[in-house]
């Protein structure tokens, strides 16, 4: 399955684009997604303890199974105001 | 039903916008607002402003889900919210937020919540320009809002 993946703020600049697809096997879990983007753009994981995460905009536990066409977003800790 | 507005915009919020009319309700005896100003200093740093990003779809969303939420907890009657994108400098207004309830106290409680829940939930991020002759480093380039950089390699992972 395919699912969009974005990033925003300074994330954008540490992976040097703002989105990208990932082809993952049916049934993966948004942990095991994450493990795929980190390997895949390096320098976000090293802000992965402070990387807020959504799926189709809702903010989800770790281990929510995701589908076909979700859009991931992974962006640092928000500072509206 | 609270009465909602809702508005994410480039633009200066106006004096006109903040002073119109509130919603008219008779029951309602409290009226409270507020204003977030950018200040000169972000941290140590002397700032000349700062540019707002949004993820706009979901921090739409997500006050959405904050007025749903508020609405559940006090009698507010009506919520009036404006967020600045993009840059606003030092002096200008970069939030408002106005609320009406029938009573003081649930107006304070609901306002301070809503605002401290967003700082944590509402998706918008503060890139700081610092000024000039003060700047350590590069002012952060613009954001294209709706603009999309694809990946130089755009191959999946498989």
């Amino acid at each position: 399955m395919r699912v969009q993946v974005h990033f925003f703020s300074y994330f954008r600049d540490l992976a040097a684009c703002s989105q990208c697809s990932l082809n993952l096997e049916k049934g993966t879990n948004l942990e095991q997604a994450l493990v795929e983007i980190h390997a895949k753009f390096p320098n976000l994981k090293a802000m992965k303890k402070s990387t807020l995460v959504a799926v189709d905009m809702e903010y989800v536990s770790r281990d929510h199974l995701l589908c076909e066409g979700n859009d991931i977003a992974l962006f640092p800790p928000v500072q509206g105001g | 039903m609270m009465r909602r507005q809702l508005i994410l915009t480039p633009e200066p919020i106006s004096q006109s916008v903040m002073a119109g009319p509130c919603a008219e309700n008779k029951s309602c005896g409290a009226l409270l607002s507020f204003v977030g100003i950018v200040r000169s200093l972000e941290g140590d740093q002397v700032i000349e402003g700062i540019d707002y990003e949004a993820y706009q779809a979901m921090a739409k969303h997500q006050f959405q889900l904050l007025f749903n939420e508020m609405e559940q907890r006090w009698p507010i009657e009506s919520v009036r919210l404006i967020h600045r994108l993009g840059r606003v400098d030092v002096g200008q207004a970069s939030l408002w937020v106005e609320l009406l309830a029938p009573h003081r106290q649930e107006a304070f409680e609901a306002l301070g919540w809503l605002i401290d829940t967003m700082k944590q939930k509402v998706p918008i991020w503060k890139h700081p320009i610092p000024r000039p002759e003060t700047a350590t480093t590069a002012p952060r380039a613009a954001i294209e809002q709706d603009g999309e950089t694809q990946c130089d390699d755009p191959s999946t992972i498989s």
